[in-house]
């Protein structure tokens, strides 16, 4: 991976990461697009979308409902992406989620802490917020913003560092059979994630019908291909 | 009043980034406040400075809701600030619209039109669209996204206090009721052609191992939902096929 490309992914998943919570909110960070996107700036989108349709199962395990504290699988699917284009072939899929997943765990640790980080900067600016001054305001609204698209950054870097390092640490120890089972263990958890967040979101209600007219349609449309 | 027009689209751009200063204490509250304050500078005319700096710092309050929809309360608030509402009804206004504004976006975009194109997007590239089907995604989600943000804000500003009738709207209760099948049918289409796109490459006995891999998943998903996350499952299982990928050469 060369240095411009490393830049590249990482100032996109600096991107994606704002795009979660605080700016602009239009899906870059869904899986789906930071996976192509990043597999684009590598010249591989065929990765790139498979990672992306790994994680965006992954994702639909999450409602981001108020205050709920979820992993960030954004940048995550940009690590993911990087590593699987160092390593390629099986051991791409199965090592690139894997570096996706630890790396979407601490992105949602760091999303806590910079919450935390606001809560205390909101404590300590009451009586400014509290005076009207909109220049203060603003100039608060923005620090936070530039504090989330350090944290993004930072958790892109994480990513990309583990991208550069798995591939030497693991690659050579895993046989054909490790990196096999590695595969089969992430795609599964995938599948079984996407399931069972769906069932959550359709509910026990009448749609739950619909959900299933959609499995078997699903069913007979892959078993005609 | 100075024309609403450019004042209402300050606002909109600075309601794309509603969530910047997101926290524990006042949730929303920094970031509405924010977006509410271009509506509010006529204040300073009309009532001088203090009443113009009371109006930003309440808007600036504690407040929660679904993203997309927090323009109909500020356009709200902002209404019934020009139209000389007392402050404590102004602090009430805000609080009574955190949840329904929540529940409507919650089931409208979090649970309905987002998982939907999700869905599509995930048939789409399983078929073989490829990328295509990422552009189409985008470009239709955003296009519902802002035509929301932008219908939310405009609602607001024009009923102000009445904002109650906004909220049932029949487009919106049509809307919930047509994206919560659609999106159940998508997302149960795109979960075997996802499994089947991804399995593609392996060999018919690793299929296999990957589907009941996948069911036993799913079972401890259902049975263990405080405990079991996707996340969690993922690395488990994978810290299991490294552990056994390194004994079983």
């Amino acid at each position: 991976m060369s240095l411009d490309a490393t830049l590249a992914l990482l100032l996109w998943g600096t991107f994606v990461g704002l795009d979660l919570v605080s700016l602009p909110q239009m899906m870059i960070a869904r899986p789906l697009v930071a996976g192509t996107v990043a597999g684009a700036i590598l010249g591989d989108i065929e990765t790139g979308l498979k990672l992306g349709v790994v994680f965006e199962l992954l994702q639909y395990d999450i409602i981001p409902i108020g205050a709920v504290r979820y992993p960030e699988y954004g940048p995550a699917t940009v690590g993911a992406v990087a590593t699987a284009n160092i390593a390629a072939g099986a051991l791409g899929l199965g090592l690139g989620a894997l570096i996706g997943l630890v790396t979407g765990l601490v992105g949602g640790v760091t999303i806590h802490l910079l919450r935390r980080i606001n809560s205390r900067a909101v404590h300590a600016a009451a009586a400014t917020l509290e005076s009207g001054d909109p220049r203060a305001l603003v100039r608060f609204h923005v620090a936070a913003l530039l504090r989330d698209a350090a944290r993004a950054a930072l958790v892109t870097a994480f990513g990309l560092t583990l991208a550069l390092t798995a591939r030497p640490l693991l690659g050579g120890v895993l046989t054909l059979r490790g990196v096999t089972l590695l595969a089969v263990a992430v795609v599964a958890a995938a599948l079984a994630s996407g399931a069972a967040g769906t069932l959550r979101l359709v509910g026990r209600g009448p749609n739950l019908a619909w959900f299933a007219a959609g499995l078997g349609g699903g069913v007979v449309v892959a078993w005609l291909r | 009043m100075a024309p609403v027009k450019p004042a209402l689209a300050r606002v909109l751009l600075r309601l794309f980034a509603v969530q910047a200063s997101y926290n524990y204490e006042r949730m929303l509250g920094v970031g509405v406040g924010v977006a509410e304050e271009p509506l509010l500078r006529d204040l300073a005319d009309d009532g001088g400075p203090d009443r113009y700096r009371a109006a930003v710092a309440r808007g600036a309050h504690f407040f929660n809701a679904h993203p997309y929809l927090v323009g109909l309360a500020v356009g709200a608030a902002a209404r019934a600030e020009h139209d000389g509402a007392a402050p404590d009804q102004v602090e009430r206004l805000r609080a009574a619209l955190c949840g329904p504004l929540g529940s409507l976006g919650d089931r409208l975009v979090w649970v309905g039109w987002l998982p939907l194109l999700s869905g599509l997007a995930l048939c789409g590239i399983a078929l073989g669209a490829g990328w295509t089907a990422v552009v189409a995604f985008l470009a239709i989600y955003n296009a519902g996204h802002v035509a929301l943000r932008w219908w939310a804000l405009r609602a607001g500003w024009e009923h102000g206090a009445r904002v109650g009738s906004a909220l049932h709207h029949p487009l919106l209760q049509r809307g919930i009721a047509v994206l919560a099948p659609a999106m159940a049918a998508a997302v149960g289409a795109a979960l075997p052609l996802s499994a089947q796109y991804l399995a593609a490459p392996f060999a018919g006995l690793v299929q296999i191992a990957i589907v009941a891999t996948a069911a036993v998943g799913f079972l401890a998903l259902r049975l263990l939902p405080e405990r079991l996350t996707g996340l969690r499952l993922g690395l488990v299982l994978a810290a299991a096929a490294l552990a056994a990928g390194l004994l079983w050469p």
